[in-house]
């Protein structure tokens, strides 16, 4: 009890800070509307500093920037339940190097969005579930699959706890994508048994029960058990950090902003740590292999990158930033602490940069559907080609031409950007197209115009799930311009338009 | 999460080594060459002809181009920049081709091509791209040497140097082309003329 406690009033004073920061104060009474917007009602900073009128009396105040507006995924309708509103994981979990097996309590506070017999969350059916409780009560639970649900009534709108024992061996889920950089989503036990995950577009389900939907953002907590010697690392604000006497390490991370579940990340392994602090002060841990001294070059710019973002996109949106790396060949956005395999391109420069700008476009302020991963990526594309193109010393427009014959191809065999194939989940499509909608948007809306809606969408829309079409009404306000047929032939057409010049 | 680029697709390498064993007779290279760069021809011809019947007309004219005329390919580039430029040019005679029959048929009847696309059902840039066509065949009755490099310029967006390469001219030979057919093409463009 006392643990919860605390917990809410971190969170309490988590959305008075992040209310007063400034951030996300730019937001008029007409920007929470638009279809799809969900959650973070608090955080967005209502003119009067307080939630505003829909967020529901029931929701205890300090789990309100959690609150969301749950959808079913038009791409990948199969996993996510928009009954569910996750507001809060607790997550305690140790790992067993010896046998392979996570163990895990977890302690879900959610909101019901409607009136059901029962409650569905993801969880892999490799974690076998010991126990639930729902608000203290014995509760009965059948698994399915990747389907667990909870057998009991719920009522719209009200607040409920449910706590879960599980334990198993996590396994990787196949990834709805033909990238040869993601081998599975999810937790995965790498050759010396250390773990990691990535777990874009899903596949936090691997190891605990969630609504594994990025429109449910939620607050977290996260206490890692490691093996003798090893350590647990997590995205967010490190809250404590203890060595039982068998030499088991236990360290506890604390997500102070709403995150969507593909966002977290956890990794257990051999590692040593690094600060370093960006020129605006933000604390940055980097987690490295013990021994290993190849990446540090790399992330050393991490640094320089947030200075760069924070120049065209405004204050670094969390309170800490890291880098984890991992057995992976890809690398990943996650929320304050980002991913990165352990290949020369995963720990580049430029991706590190590339994943930092995620934090402001896709982490901040998230798609709330995976047809409009654009949203990320497209930005995030387009501001590496920024800062690689000022590295080379090339205009932005001649080095963008570059790529013109690649995103051709990628439109026809993935669709356009705005209407990816699901089964070809975060390819070309998606970031090339993307980033020429930005290009062609700056060359039709003129760089001031340009230069103020990639800083100040982010702000105005900070700890929320939107979809593409709040985006383009936010550009059509600002701008004051139709924009429809800009927008239909870059993210929508099947064949590429000219690059704009 | 990270770019990845293109994932099954071969490498460029990979290609210019099927491309070679396939200039030699290997059969199955040939097969295996063509079936990886439909989907680029395919791009290609889509850029240049906006209605999907069309594009794949030219796209297979093109295949077709590329398994008779391999020879033609000296290594000198990759074997997909001269795919494109293969590819650009089965595109514009599948359009010269189709734009005869219009002029052929009663003048009165509908034709998607001579008809321009209403922007607001039809990308307005693919409009765009047969006014480019049409000024193309222009360009060509007085300055046939202008067109190659200011197609693979202005819709592809090739470096110039690999234009050069590709066309087999000098570096500031191709710039000035480019620039000469630009000024021949302004007038006869949409909305520019």
């Amino acid at each position: 009890m006392s643990r919860r406690r605390r917990t809410l009033t971190t969170a309490l004073l988590a959305v008075v800070l992040t209310g007063s920061t400034g951030l996300a104060a730019c937001g008029g009474p007409d920007t929470t509307g638009g279809a799809g917007t969900t959650g973070g009602a608090a955080a967005s900073g209502a003119p009067t500093g307080s939630p505003t009128g829909s967020v529901a009396t029931e929701v205890d105040p300090a789990l309100a920037a959690a609150r969301s507006t749950p959808a079913e995924d038009s791409a990948y309708p199969e996993v996510g339940d928009p009954g569910v509103d996750a507001l809060h994981y607790d997550l305690d979990v140790a790992w067993d190097r010896d046998t392979d097996t996570l163990t895990a309590t977890e302690v879900l506070t959610f909101r019901a969005t409607a009136d059901a017999a029962q409650v569905r969350l993801d969880l892999a059916g490799t974690m076998a579930v010991t126990e639930a409780l729902l608000d203290g009560a014995p509760v009965s639970t059948t698994h399915d699959g990747k389907d667990l649900v909870v057998q009991a009534a719920v009522v719209a709108d009200q607040v409920a706890e449910l706590t879960l024992s599980y334990a198993g061996t996590p396994e990787p889920v196949a990834a709805p994508a033909t990238r040869t950089d993601i081998e599975g989503l999810g937790l995965t036990i790498d050759p010396d048994h250390q773990l990691w995950t990535m777990q874009e577009p899903f596949g936090a389900y691997t190891w605990y029960a969630v609504n594994d939907h990025p429109s449910d953002k939620a607050l977290y907590d996260l206490t890692i058990t490691a093996p003798p010697g090893w350590v647990g690392v997590a995205g967010g604000t490190p809250v404590g950090d203890t060595a039982a006497a068998d030499g088991r390490r236990t360290t506890s991370y604390r997500l102070e902003d709403p995150a969507a579940a593909y966002l977290v990340t956890l990794a257990v392994g051999d590692y040593t740590s690094r600060e370093l602090t960006s020129g605006s002060g933000v604390p940055i841990t980097l987690w490295t292999p013990r021994g290993e001294r190849r990446f540090d070059d790399a992330l050393d710019t991490a640094p320089a990158a947030i200075d760069w973002l924070e120049q065209h996109l405004g204050p670094y949106p969390f309170d800490t930033a890291g880098a984890v790396v991992v057995r992976s060949a890809s690398a990943m956005e996650t929320q304050s602490m980002i991913t990165l395999g352990d290949t020369d391109y995963a720990t580049s420069p430029a991706v590190i940069l590339h994943e930092f700008a995620h934090q402001w476009w896709g982490d901040l302020v998230t798609p709330a559907d995976w047809r409009d991963l654009w949203l990320n990526e497209g930005m995030a594309m387009y501001l590496q080609w920024w800062w690689e193109a000022e590295q080379e010393g090339v205009p932005l427009d001649r080095y963008l031409e570059r790529y013109a014959g690649d995103e051709a191809y990628a439109r026809v065999e993935a669709g356009p950007p705005g209407r990816p194939d699901p089964r070809q989940f975060g390819s070309t499509n998606v970031y090339y197209g993307g980033a020429y909608f930005w290009a062609a948007l700056r060359r039709e809306i003129g760089d001031d115009a340009f230069l103020a809606v990639v800083r100040d969408w982010p702000a105005q829309q900070a700890g929320r799930s939107v979809r593409a079409a709040d985006l383009l009404a936010f550009l059509e306000e600002r701008t004051g311009r139709q924009l429809d047929d800009l927008w239909r032939s870059w993210l929508l057409a099947r064949v590429s338009p000219e690059l704009p010049r | 999460m990270s770019f990845s680029s293109a994932p099954e697709a071969p490498t460029p390498d990979d290609l210019d080594a099927w491309a070679r064993a396939a200039q030699a007779g290997d059969r199955a290279a040939m097969e295996d060459l063509l079936t990886a760069l439909r989907p680029r021809v395919l791009a290609v011809c889509r850029g240049v002809l906006p209605y999907t019947p069309d594009a794949e007309d030219a796209c297979q004219d093109a295949l077709l181009n590329i398994a008779t005329k391999l020879t033609g390919w000296h290594g000198r580039g990759r074997v997909t920049t001269w795919t494109h430029v293969v590819a650009v040019n089965s595109a514009r005679s599948t359009y010269r081709r189709m734009r005869t029959q219009a002029q052929a048929a009663d003048p009165l009847e509908h034709s998607p091509i001579t008809e321009r696309p209403d922007p607001r059902t039809t990308s307005v840039i693919a409009g765009t791209r047969l006014d480019l066509l049409e000024a193309m065949e222009e360009i060509e009755k007085d300055h046939p040497q202008y067109v190659e490099p200011l197609l693979l310029r202005d819709v592809y967006g090739l470096p110039y140097e690999e234009i050069a390469t590709l066309v087999g001219a000098p570096l500031g030979t191709i710039k000035a082309q480019i620039h000469h057919g630009r000024k021949l093409a302004r007038p006869l463009l949409r909305g520019e003329g």
